[in-house]
Order: structure tokens, then C-alpha cells, then sequence
């Protein structure tokens, strides 16, 4: 997996990081909402109605999921102002991994979609395609728990130790 | 020295492009992008950064810009497409038929949204249109396709007023709105979310809610009413109780009258009575002891009298005794006197007629004497009481008395 402009949170950038991490997930969404989306439309088309709602209801989530990361959280600019206390490696460490666990579950995502897909598009029968959706939003649902993980991870960094 | 450029100056401004050639101020421009607004630069044609939740500084304007266009050090053309992010809501108004004929008016909700990466697809809107888009220019770029594409033929399929409130025709709509609007909203550059129709009442809605309330004022009414008519009948049922209380009360008090003075002359009777039954008892034993004499005298007249009887019993049956051993001593005499005649052969019908004639007057002369009534006794009055007494008695059967 390679992202464009992420140098690992680095002194001076990790603006910049965040926004190429956010940047990744919100494409992720975006890949699956159009897998799933195709298969929406096949679906109201071919009057299979029960996977159109299925795959409207991912659709939704995955909104839900975009919207989340749209209007999250990024942190101020200047620190004393803000409160934030500096960074450690750890710390650093430990948002790099969790970037990368969400982005691993959208990749995920993204995949299953993708066989969503393709299984409405073999001989699949409605109800393992709707599995399939169900998983994928499933995965989706838990990636945008665990996201919402993240501004925890963050707000370690906005409080000062207490003396 | 910066100023502020503001963008959108109205809620309902969804989208603008504007050129940076036309800000000429003196002091330098910078704009203020919010999480939800971004900018796509196009500069000399071509599609620059987007970006959003930054202060953007040197947009335009300025001594220095001036300077540099002068010179030629910037470039020709720079523009700045500048759009809301977030859901926005567009308002279709409709009128549409019904199956059955009625027709439907309302309108239809649009939840769409503009994503960051899409913002350049604007410029499909905006090369036919103002450079500035609002929500009424988007309803009129994408009013009559969702009408046509999407509300009337829903519509069409819709029987009765019942099925257009019905949830599965709205989820119905949605997916027939996304599928059909994909196409066109993805060129705009618009993400569709969610569709809804919200319907004025229709005619027959209206003639129902009509019927309704008329219905519920007629048992409105009703229910005064029988209100009224219970309250009415409350209050004749509490005045009867009333007065049959009233006369209750007016009848006990007279009964308790009544029964006073009963009782009080009840008490004079119990006395009286109590007086009499004591008169009574005295009277009675007066009559119990006369009447005990009476009956002992009686007991004793009557004692008498079979006494008498029964000697009177005696002597007609001596005399009767008597007279049957006179007459068989007379049969036996003439039966001797038979048998000495025959013997001597002095039997003759003559002797026989003479004799039968003899006996028969004989017997004439017992029967007589047998038969004859008694002289009635001289009646004698008892002295006490004045009865009747008869000559053998020796006592009164009345008093008893024996003078």
C-alpha cells in the first residue's frame, strides 16, 4: 500500500499526513459506494428489490463513514494556545498503526464490495450476494468504529501532563 | 494588510466561480475555507488543487498582484471555483396524476452532496450557466428531468391515495430516483443520498377530511347531547329522590304520630282491658261456682228423677206381671172348664160360642184396663224458681230446690 504525500507523521507535516490518511479512507468509501452502487442499480432494474434495499442501506453507512472523516477533527496549529503536549515516538507509533489497521479494513471493504459485484453478476443466488453486502457494510461499520478510535488516539496529544 | 473575500453571501449559494482577474482592490484578498466549503483553482485552463479547511491568502488584488501582471510574472487566466460540501437539500415542487386520475401536488426533497474531488464538474454547470449557483438555479437544472424521469412515472404506477403515504412507495421512489438520476447528478459532479416526496392533501383527501370533521362535529354534538340528556335526567332523578325523601320524612313524622297517639290509646285500652278481663275473671268465677250448684242441683234432680223412673219401671212391670198370671190362670180355668164340659159331653157350639164370646169380652175388659191412659197428674210450681214441676217429683230439675 502506498499513499502519495504520507511521510509518517514527520515534524512540520503531520497535517499533511492526516489529511493523506483521511484522503485514503474517504477513497476506499468512495471505491465501495460505486462497487455497491452498481449493484443497486442492476438490482431496482432487474426488480430484485430486496438486494436494491440491502445495497441502499451499505450505501448509507458508507456515507455515514464519509461524512465522519469530513468532519473530523485535525488538531491546531499552535500548541501552547491549544494545550497539546508534544509528541512522543509511541505516540506516534501507535496512530501510524492504527492508521494503517483502518485503512487495511477499508482495503477490506473495498474487496468484498468488489465480490459483491461480481457475485451479482455470476449465478450467485440473491441471498449470498446480500450476505456479501451485509459483510461489506459490516466491515464498513466497524471501520468507521474504529476511526472514531482515532480521535481518541489524538486526544492524548491535546492534554498536557499534569504536574 | 489582507481583507477577506467572501464567496457566498447567501444560504441557498451553492457554488461560484470566480475569476481573479476581477478582484482589483488595493489591499491583497485571502478567503477563509470552513470544513464544509473547498475551492478548485483553475489556472490557465487547467485544474489545480482543491482544497478546504484553510486560510487561501493572496487570492486576488493587491499592489503586489498588480505589480505582477504587469510584468507578466503570474499567470493569464486564474479562477477559483469555490462550493459547499455538505448534504444539501433541494425542494422539486411537482403535480403529478394519480392511476385512478386524481392529481397529486407536493413536493419532492433532493438530499445531494458535493464531494471535494468533484468540485471541477462543476464547470459542466457553469458552462452554460451564471457563475454563480444556487439552490433555485440546481432545482431548475434538475427540476424537470426528476419530474419527468422520476415523480410522474412513480406516480403513474401509484392506484390510490393510501399506496402514495405508503413507506414502500417512498423507498420505491428513492431507488427509482437514484437509478435515474445517477447519470446526470455524477456529471454535475453531485453524490445522491436520499429522496423523498412529501404530497399536498388531494381532492379526495380533502373530501375526507371534510366527511371527518363533519363527522366528528355531528358526534360532537351527540355526545353534548346525551351529556345534556344525562344531566337532564341526573338532576329529575335527584329532584324524585328529593321529594319522595321529603315525603319519606313528612310520612314517618305522621306515622310517628299516628303511632304515638295509638300507642298512648293503646295503653288506655290495655288498661281498660286489663279491667275487664279482671271484671271478666271475677264474673266467671262467680258463673263457675253458680253454675257448679246449678249442675250438682241438677245432677241431683236428675238422680231423682231416675230414681222415681226406675220405681215407675217396677211397678208397671209388677202390674204387667200381674196381669199376665191373672190371665193365664184365667186360660188355665177355662181350658179346665173346656176339658170338665167335654168330658161331660156339654161341649156344644153353643157352650163354644158362648165361651169364645165370654173370653173376648174378657180380654176386652184386660185390654182395657191395660190401655187405660192415666190421669194426668196435677202440675205443681216449684216455689224458687216458679217451674213446673210434676206431681211424683220430688225436687226442682231447675234450682234443684226440694220444697
Amino acid at each position: 500500500m502506498i499513499l502519495s504525500g504520507y511521510e509518517g507523521y514527520t515534524k512540520g507535516k503531520r497535517r499533511n499526513a492526516d489529511l493523506a490518511i483521511r484522503d485514503e479512507i474517504k477513497r476506499c468509501g468512495t471505491r465501495a459506494r460505486n462497487h455497491i452502487m452498481n449493484v443497486h442499480d442492476n438490482g431496482f432494474r432487474e426488480k430484485k428489490i430486496s438486494i436494491a434495499k440491502t445495497a441502499k442501506a451499505c450505501c448509507n453507512t458508507i456515507d455515514l463513514l464519509i461524512e465522519d472523516i469530513d468532519k473530523s477533527p485535525t488538531g491546531m496549529t499552535h500548541a501552547f494556545f491549544s494545550g497539546q503536549r508534544s509528541v512522543s515516538v509511541s505516540v506516534l507509533k501507535k496512530l501510524i498503526k492504527h492508521d494503517h489497521d483502518v485503512i487495511e479494513m477499508m482495503t477490506k471493504a473495498v474487496n468484498i464490495s468488489n465480490s459483491v459485484e461480481h457475485a451479482f453478476a455470476s449465478d450467485k443466488t440473491d441471498d449470498e450476494v446480500k450476505s456479501l453486502i451485509r459483510k461489506c457494510e459490516q466491515m464498513i461499520t466497524s471501520s468507521r468504529g474504529y476511526y472514531s478510535a482515532r480521535s481518541t488516539v489524538l486526544e492524548g496529544l491535546r492534554q498536557k501532563k499534569k504536574v | 494588510m489582507t481583507t477577506n473575500f467572501k464567496w457566498r453571501s447567501n444560504p441557498n449559494i451553492v457554488a461560484r466561480l470566480v475569476d481573479g482577474n476581477d478582484i482589483q482592490t488595493w489591499k491583497s484578498q485571502q478567503v477563509v475555507l470552513k470544513p464544509n466549503e473547498a475551492c478548485a483553482f483553475i489556472i490557465d485552463g487547467r485544474i489545480g488543487d482543491i482544497i478546504t479547511e484553510k486560510v487561501v491568502s493572496s487570492i486576488g488584488g493587491g499592489l503586489g498582484r498588480h505589480i505582477a501582471e504587469m510584468i507578466g510574472a503570474t499567470a493569464t487566466d486564474r479562477r477559483m471555483l469555490f462550493a459547499m460540501t455538505g448534504p444539501l437539500d433541494l425542494w422539486i415542487p411537482f403535480a403529478a396524476n394519480l392511476s385512478d386520475g386524481s392529481e397529486a401536488t407536493g413536493h419532492m426533497n433532493l438530499r445531494i452532496q458535493l464531494r471535494k474531488e468533484d468540485i471541477p464538474k462543476l464547470l459542466n454547470i457553469f458552462a452554460n450557466h451564471a457563475p454563480l449557483l444556487d439552490r433555485a438555479g440546481l432545482i431548475g437544472f434538475l427540476g424537470h428531468e426528476v419530474t419527468t424521469r422520476c415523480i410522474v412515472p412513480a406516480m403513474a404506477k401509484c392506484s390510490s391515495v393510501e399506496e402514495l403515504r405508503s413507506s414502500e412507495f417512498q423507498e420505491h421512489l428513492e431507488m427509482h430516483a437514484e437509478v435515474e438520476m445517477r447519470q446526470t447528478l455524477s456529471t454535475l459532479g453531485f453524490t445522491f443520498l436520499r429522496a423523498f416526496i412529501s404530497t399536498s392533501k388531494t381532492d379526495q383527501e380533502k373530501l375526507a377530511r371534510l366527511k371527518a370533521d363533519l363527522d366528528s362535529a355531528t358526534q360532537t354534538e351527540g355526545a353534548n347531547a346525551d351529556a345534556l340528556m344525562q344531566r337532564i335526567a341526573i338532576r329529575e332523578a335527584a329532584t324524585l329522590r328529593r321529594i319522595e325523601c321529603e315525603v319519606n320524612v313528612e310520612r314517618a313524622k305522621k306515622r310517628g304520630e299516628v303511632t304515638i297517639q295509638a300507642e298512648s290509646e293503646l295503653l288506655e285500652l290495655r288498661k281498660q282491658e286489663s279491667v275487664w278481663e279482671a271484671e271478666l275473671k271475677r264474673d266467671q268465677g262467680q258463673s263457675n261456682l253458680r253454675m257448679n250448684e246449678s249442675s250438682h242441683k241438677t245432677t241431683q234432680a236428675m238422680e231423682l228423677f231416675e230414681q222415681v223412673q226406675a220405681r215407675k219401671r217396677d211397678r208397671i212391670q209388677q202390674s204387667q206381671e200381674h196381669q199376665d198370671q191373672r190371665m193365664d190362670k184365667q186360660n188355665d180355668v177355662q181350658t179346665k172348664m173346656m176339658e170338665m164340659a167335654a168330658q161331660q159331653g156339654a161341649l156344644t157350639p153353643e157352650v163354644m160360642q158362648e165361651f169364645l164370646r165370654q173370653q173376648t169380652a174378657q180380654k176386652a175388659i184386660d185390654g182395657n184396663n191395660s190401655d187405660t191412659p192415666a190421669t194426668p197428674p196435677v202440675a205443681a210450681v216449684c216455689r224458687k224458681c216458679q217451674a213446673t214441676l210434676m206431681p211424683e217429683w220430688k225436687a226442682c230439675p231447675h234450682c234443684g230446690s226440694t220444697s
